[in-house]
């Protein structure tokens, strides 16, 4: 320190420092619509599975052309910002576990749907343990007990499926997609859009 | 060194992501090109940031990183004002 602050200005200099490492943290980018992007995906694939033309295709078609569209969001939404907000390591570390869910869910249908040994019981299980895993993972980066909530319900989908009926283990997997996907969407939705008008106030 | 508080705000900023683009870092302090990259300039004399530059989409982009030294540097100046302050609360 090259002059004697006095307190204000030392408090002034470390409200400085707070300020700019909380800044540089935020995040301006918004992801509570892809939850319920993806959970309108799921029930279209569900739907079309189950009452459409040519079933086999519904889930590769539906998550290919969610992804592209997905893909296709994410780069007008960057495209608009006049300056890249930075990548933070919390950042990539949810990212990796997101994209990292989405392949290996990606490879299982498509393997399953291939080998002929898809099983409904077995495909709701494995989608519903593989969502816990990652909503669980995410949840203790951002050690956010809601999101935890999520991945116990999606866990809790997972067992119906082991163990419930049929119609037990569809009705599981419409109620948890519907929750953790649709309402949980909104739900950080509504604190996405909260933090962005409090960032302008 | 990081006393000034244009320097100060920059490393803090870098802090907290692995690399910034100047534009970003402009937009959250909210210096003027010069200024800004004449500080980015000290910081890199200094050793407490690096500096990349490319083209991307052939339009030029320069990032800033944090070095070691500079979250060293940083960490010691916290420890200085929380010490001062301390010291002034007792006073």
């Amino acid at each position: 320190m090259t002059e004697p602050l006095n307190s204000q200005e030392l408090q002034d200099r470390f409200s400085l420092i707070e300020n700019m490492i909380a800044e540089g943290r935020r995040t301006t980018e918004s992801w509570g619509w892809t939850f319920v992007f993806w959970g309108v995906a799921y029930l279209v694939a569900i739907a079309w599975s189950s009452w459409g033309p040519k079933a086999f295709l519904a889930w590769p078609v539906t998550m290919i052309a969610a992804t592209l569209l997905m893909c296709a969001r994410i780069a007008a939404q960057r495209r608009r910002k006049p300056e890249k907000q930075p990548d933070t390591t919390l950042g990539r570390a949810i990212f990796s576990v997101w994209v990292t869910t989405g392949m290996a869910m990606f490879l299982l249908l498509i393997f399953l749907s291939m080998s002929g040994r898809f099983d409904w019981h077995v495909f709701i299980a494995v989608v519903c343990a593989l969502l816990g895993l990652a909503n669980a993972a995410s949840s203790l980066i951002l050690k956010w007990n809601t999101q935890f909530g999520c991945a116990v319900f999606w866990w809790g989908a997972m067992a119906a499926a082991c163990f419930g009926s049929d119609r037990i283990a569809i009705a599981a997997l419409l109620v948890t997609i519907f929750v953790c996907q649709i309402v949980f969407g909104v739900y950080c939705m509504v604190l996405e859009a909260r933090e962005r008008e409090a960032t302008h106030a | 060194m990081i006393h000034g508080k244009l320097r100060l705000a920059l490393l803090s900023l870098l802090v907290g992501v692995e690399e910034a683009e100047f534009t970003w870092l402009r937009a959250k302090t909210g210096s003027t090109d010069g200024n800004l990259g004449a500080q980015l300039l000290k910081l890199e004399e200094a050793g407490y940031v690096t500096v990349e530059k490319k083209f991307v989409n052939k339009k030029p982009q320069t990032t800033y990183r944090i070095t070691e030294a500079g979250r060293q540097s940083l960490a010691e100046y916290v420890r200085a004002i929380k010490q001062l302050l301390g010291s002034a609360m007792d006073a």
